[in-house]
């Protein structure tokens, strides 16, 4: 529980896509520094006005009433500077803004056209992370290291021009040490941001090491283990504490250099100010000017090391943003065939197969045959393909090898929505979506008029108890809503596939088990749902399979077995096993 | 308030480290201020000496402004690492603390955190929690000290210079960022949940993308994520624009003051009250001191967020432990058998029975399987076993004693449990194992693995038991995974043996090896074997059969089946179910 390997390196190329990004935010960006510049300009006239006001006071000894000329202006050059300040941020923040809305677009479209194979699992959690946070992430980027890092140039050079006519010796001060500020920034920044960036990832690590323990206290306890624990945290703790600490007193290294030249070089300026002005060589004005300007010079060259950090944080998250959108994209057919309206489906698979992209064969050389309105069960052990069949009937993956024909049609030649709209689907765990009972129903016809929800409701067993929810058809239901019991999800998820009333259904029996009242309600519906349509159930269940017209038996990829129940039986194969294997005698008494 | 305290009194054991640090940052501030205000009158006491024809001794104000400029570098180096010493040190005794108050609580009253969503909640408060010193008490407390030393030194000229910058500073550093989050805590909870939903709809989407094509509604949900992202923004947008007046104000405050501090002094320069180079000192001192409040609009926005999290932190580490241990010293049990009479447990007052009378035995040796579907009780019977919780009515026995006699972990000496939810750290193979017998030997644990059956896999990993597990390294199998259950349940070598759902995400083959294993581990114990799939429960001595908290039927497998019942209507799956 201490330490782990891990490699993260940044790629140029994240920076490039983030820079290449820019565009999405429009003028924005250019606005915002021409902002920021402007605010330098009036930076530098308010010293002068300032410097005015010294001067006259303490080198003319004017009195108050003759200095107002200089007075007055400084007022409103500060309401000017305040303004333009809010104004600069808001305007880059509404340019990061406008990037965020149309990359976190352009994600969702993207994983939406990669389907639901490529989003299943794990991954959908990390994915949708990615969607709302990691677009976040980029935020900093655009909205202060982009205007910022045009700043750090533009600024200094600004007050530059103005220090240098005026009192080039402290403009040579100025110039020598402002370089030397960036490039130990990146010599020993360089070294040090690794450091940095190794204590930060040790702080994650201990945080997750942390979490780890907190997740595994029951495990823990169980083995009366959850005690000596609290003394390895400690010491782990502390380890980190040491071994941090060893980094950090070289890493804040490049602190004190840059804060050594900003301080001293002030320092520097402003005695050698003060000798030429006892020498007479220079007016005060010029000198209290220039004094004036010194520490803004430096300010914007100091707050580089935040806005790096910021394009760091933006770096990691492109990273993962650039992968996503360059995975490739399952390619529409050319010239789609028209798909006929509703109708009686058949399906043939002719010879099919299908390799994972890691090489590994899930199908190999499957055919057979279902007739429309037949009611087909789909049958094997787990690996076997039954999913993948489904996967590839959804059109959420393509065949590699074969044809899928329906009604005697390519199905790879058809426009994929179009083909879904012939369909209806419940797998094994439906999902319910955020909203209410009746916006889950109507899911796939979001007009359906109340009459119709309520007879899809009836006819899958669902009305009796969304009537008994508290707020019946308007109870909200999903995350942080209502929660459904399995055999309430299968029938809520039969009554939206009802309301679509689409001639093939597919479905997935639910593997976790019901309790024996709601799995016959679910098995009523699911009779119901398959009259007078093409019906291809995977089936987990005896008495599904032995209402079946017709099962399919697949193993390893291929179609071991073919035909009813007792046929299959009396053959004496794999489904005779499978069946015995599991239910000893009680398929030869028949089913209760 | 009372939460600020409680907190403050737990970083209590490191208030030297702090104090030291606080006074490090003031004193970096102090050089500031000094050389900026130094500076200022060098210059202009050397203007007026220069104009005037006379010398003046320069060494001692020029020393001063290059001591002052080292005094900034070499304090804000100090500063830093004494601050992240402090830091570190506090966090340490953060999370030791948050630990062993948790610990009682495992696992009942930390049951309704289970979710990883919750969880890693926890851990971003305590992350939070580690904000405190460096970036709420540091900056506060050097504004404080700061504002003190400002107003002793401007009185000392005049105090109405002091009243003018005092006013700015405390308008820039706590009127105005107190003003704004008060005006931001309606976008601030707007901000929050758009932020939710635009996370559950991102979930939704993404997890439901199946069922979206199918029925047509993928659009319409890309159409929500869209509209939930501009809430979003639009949220943003307004504390974008508060936090950017609470900027502007802050630099402007400080113009201002500058501009009323000249307005006030340059008078004072006619009837002599004040020096002529003293005023380029005034304006340069006034600039500087606004140092001291800038970092307070952040520290007060972490406030509110560290409070909020401690608030949080407080609640769950308060709770009461479930099932407290006994002041008397545990029983020491003549034999392992275990009885349930008549036990009665729900889980909430309002909510319905989880069981509802269970009477059982289970004497040395027998091997008893409680099978129902999910949510009949199962589950709730094993977390009475363990005492992690106890029973409303009806009472527990092992060796004759009641459960409530026993320390949590004297009792959990006696039992192994093997089950799905195992967690594994993310450590190597031997200190997972470890876990279980911290003074095992190297061949102890390769024996365990033999008899889980998973030796092979291990040694043919090239760093044997030093493998990394988890996320760093290897990733196991659910099959492996659980393998290493039953390699630390047998290290454990405890008489009584609950497995709860060992096979449940197995496929059946790896199923059927499972199974080998386990009977190698059943050997010699008694076994209590909770579970709803119905494979190699031949091997058991009895079957009970539970449906809603209730056993519904109970007998041998065979006797079972014949009665035609839930059991056999259970039983009644194909393939893989």
């Amino acid at each position: 529980m201490h330490d782990a390997p891990m490699a993260s390196q940044t790629t140029p190329l994240a920076g490039r896509w983030l820079s290449a990004q820019r565009r999405l935010a429009g003028p924005a960006l250019s606005l915002a520094v021409g902002l920021g510049l402007a605010g330098g300009f009036l930076l530098i006239w308010q010293a002068w006005l300032l410097a005015r006001v010294v001067n006259g006071a303490a080198i003319e000894q004017l009195p108050l009433a003759d200095l107002w000329p200089w007075m007055w202006p400084l007022l409103g050059v500060f309401a000017l500077r305040a303004t333009i300040a809010w104004g600069a941020t808001q305007v880059a923040f509404a340019a990061a803004a406008r990037v965020k809305l149309a990359l976190r677009e352009r994600l969702y479209r993207q994983m939406q056209a990669l389907g639901p194979v490529y989003l299943q699992g794990e991954r959908s959690g990390e994915l949708s992370g990615l969607l709302v946070d990691g677009v976040e992430k980029l935020e900093a980027y655009y909205a202060s290291y982009l205007p910022q890092m045009a700043l750090v140039a533009l600024i200094p050079l600004a007050i530059l021009a103005f220090v240098f006519p005026l009192d080039w010796i402290s403009g040579l001060v100025m110039v020598l040490t402002a370089p030397v500020i960036p490039l130990f920034m990146i010599l020993i920044g360089k070294g040090a941001e690794r450091l940095n960036r190794k204590q930060w990832r040790e702080l994650a690590r201990m945080s997750a090491h942390f979490l780890d323990v907190i997740q595994g206290l029951t495990t823990l306890k169980l083995f009366n283990a959850s005690r000596r624990e609290a003394q390895v945290i400690a010491a782990i703790s502390d380890a980190h504490r040491r071994s941090t600490m060893g980094v950090l007193r070289v890493a804040f290294l490049s602190s004190l250099v840059l804060e050594f030249f900003a301080t001293v070089s002030i320092a520097v300026v402003a005695v050698l100010i003060g000798f030429r002005l006892l020498w007479g060589e220079m007016a005060f004005l010029h000198g209290f000017f220039v004094l004036l300007l010194a520490p803004e010079f430096y300010l914007p060259l100091r707050q580089m090391g935040t806005h790096y950090h910021a394009r760091m944080e933006a770096i990691a998250a492109a990273e993962r943003i650039i992968e996503v959108l360059e995975t490739p994209v399952p390619s529409a057919p050319k010239k789609a065939i028209p798909v006929p309206a509703k109708g009686p489906v058949a399906i043939r698979f002719d010879q099919v197969g299908y390799d994972y992209p890691g090489g590994r064969s899930a199908l190999t050389g499957t055919s057979f045959h279902i007739a429309a309105g037949e009611r087909v069960a789909l049958v094997g052990p787990s690996g076997s393909g039954k999913s993948t069949t489904i996967n590839l009937l959804l059109g959420f993956l393509r065949p590699t090898a074969g044809r899928i024909l329906i009604n005697q049609q390519d199905l790879a030649q058809m426009e994929h929505a179009d083909w879904l709209q012939q369909l209806a689907w419940v797998p094994q765990r439906p999902r319910l979506f955020h909203g209410t009972v009746l916006d889950n129903i109507r899911l796939g016809r979001p007009g359906a008029d109340m009459a119709a929800v309520e007879e899809a409701a009836r006819q899958a067993h669902a009305e009796t108890f969304i009537l008994r929810l508290p707020q019946g058809y308007d109870t909200p239901i999903g995350e942080g809503g209502q929660e459904l019991s399995g055999g309430q999800l299968q029938r809520l998820a039969l009554a939206r596939a009802f309301l679509k009333d689409a001639p093939l259904v597919l479905l997935d029996e639910p593997t976790a088990s019901l309790d024996p009242e709601s799995e016959a309600l679910v098995q009523a519906a699911i009779e119901r749902l398959a009259a007078g349509r093409t019906l291809l159930v995977v089936a987990h269940r005896l008495a599904t399979v032995r209402r079946a017209d017709r099962i399919i038996v697949l193993d390893q990829g291929q179609v071991a077995e073919n035909g009813s129940h007792t046929g299959l039986i009396q053959a004496q194969g794999l489904y005779a096993k499978l069946a015995t294997a599991y239910t000893g005698y009680v398929i030869a008494q028949g089913p209760q | 308030m009372k939460d600020l305290l409680r907190l403050l009194g737990l970083l209590s054991p490191y208030w030297k480290w702090m104090a030291l640090g606080i006074l490090l940052s003031f004193a970096t501030l102090l050089a500031n201020i000094g050389l900026m205000a130094m500076s200022g009158w060098f210059i202009a006491a050397m203007a007026i000496a220069g104009l005037a024809g006379v010398s003046m001794n320069y060494f001692t104000p020029a020393a001063t402004i290059r001591s002052f400029a080292i005094l900034r570098t070499v304090g804000r180096y100090g500063e830093r690492l004494v601050t992240h010493e402090a830091t570190f040190r506090v966090l340490a005794q953060l999370r030791v603390w948050f630990y062993t108050r948790l610990e009682p609580l495992a696992p009942a009253r930390l049951q309704q955190y289970r979710s990883g969503d919750l969880l890693s909640r926890i851990r971003s408060d305590i992350d939070t929690l580690d904000n405190l010193y460096l970036r709420i008490l540091v900056p506060v407390a050097v504004a404080l000290l700061g504002l003190v030393s400002v107003g002793l030194f401007l009185s000392f000229y005049d105090p109405t210079l002091a009243f003018i910058n005092l006013g700015f500073l405390l308008l820039a550093g706590a009127a105005v960022p107190l003003w704004v989050q008060w005006l931001g805590r309606r976008p601030g909870r707007t901000l929050v949940e758009s932020n939710a939903a635009l996370h559950a709809t991102a979930v939704d989407g993404l997890q439901g993308m199946g069922e979206l094509l199918v029925y047509g509604a993928a659009q319409r949900q890309g159409e929500q994520l869209n509209q939930h992202s501009r809430m979003l923004t639009d949220a943003q947008a307004q504390m974008s624009r508060l936090n950017g007046f609470s900027q502007a104000m802050l630099g402007l405050s400080s113009n201002l003051s500058v501009w009323l501090m000249a307005m006030v002094a340059i008078p004072m320069l006619g009837n002599g009250t004040l020096e002529r180079p003293e005023l380029a000192m005034l304006v340069l001192f006034a600039m500087a001191s606004f140092e001291m409040v800038m970092p307070l609009p952040l520290a007060f926005q972490m406030l509110g967020q560290t409070l909020s999290a401690a608030r949080r932190v407080f609640e769950i580490v308060d709770a009461e432990p479930q099932a407290p241990d006994p002041l008397t010293p545990s029983p020491e049990p003549e034999h392992f058998g275990l009885t349930l009479e008549d036990v009665r447990f729900h889980y909430a007052e309002s909510g319905p029975p989880a069981l509802a009378g269970i009477d059982l035995a289970l004497p040395p040796g027998r091997r008893v399987a409680v099978v129902g579907a999910t949510g009949s009780g199962k589950s709730t019977l094993l977390k009475l076993l363990l005492r992690f919780w106890d029973p409303q009515t009806g009472r527990l026995t092992l060796g004759d004693h009641d459960l409530r006699d026993y320390h949590g972990e004297a009792l959990r000496r006696h039992i192994s449990v093997v089950s799905q939810g195992t967690h594994l750290f993310t450590t190597t193979v031997r200190e997972n194992l470890r876990v279980a017998a911290p003074q095992a030997s190297d061949e102890q644990l390769l024996a365990a693995l033999e008899t889980a059956q998973l030796g092979e896999f291990i040694t043919s990993q090239p760093d044997g038991l030093d493998t990394w597990v988890g996320e760093a390294g290897v990733t196991l199998s659910g099959g492996q995974a659980r393998r290493v259950a039953i390699a630390r349940a047998l290290l454990k070598d405890a008489p009584i043996l609950l497995l709860d759902e060992p096979t449940e995400g197995l496929d059946p083959a790896t199923e059927r090896e499972l199974m080998q294993a386990l009977y190698r581990l059943m050997a010699g114990r008694s076994v209590l074997l909770i579970t709803h799939r119905l494979v190699g429960l031949e091997a058991m001595d009895e079957i009970l059969v539970l449906d809603h908290g209730r056993i519904a039927e109970r007998g041998s497998h065979h006797a079972l089946l014949a009665a035609g019942g839930i059991y056999a209507g259970m039983h009644a799956r194909l393939g893989e179910s």
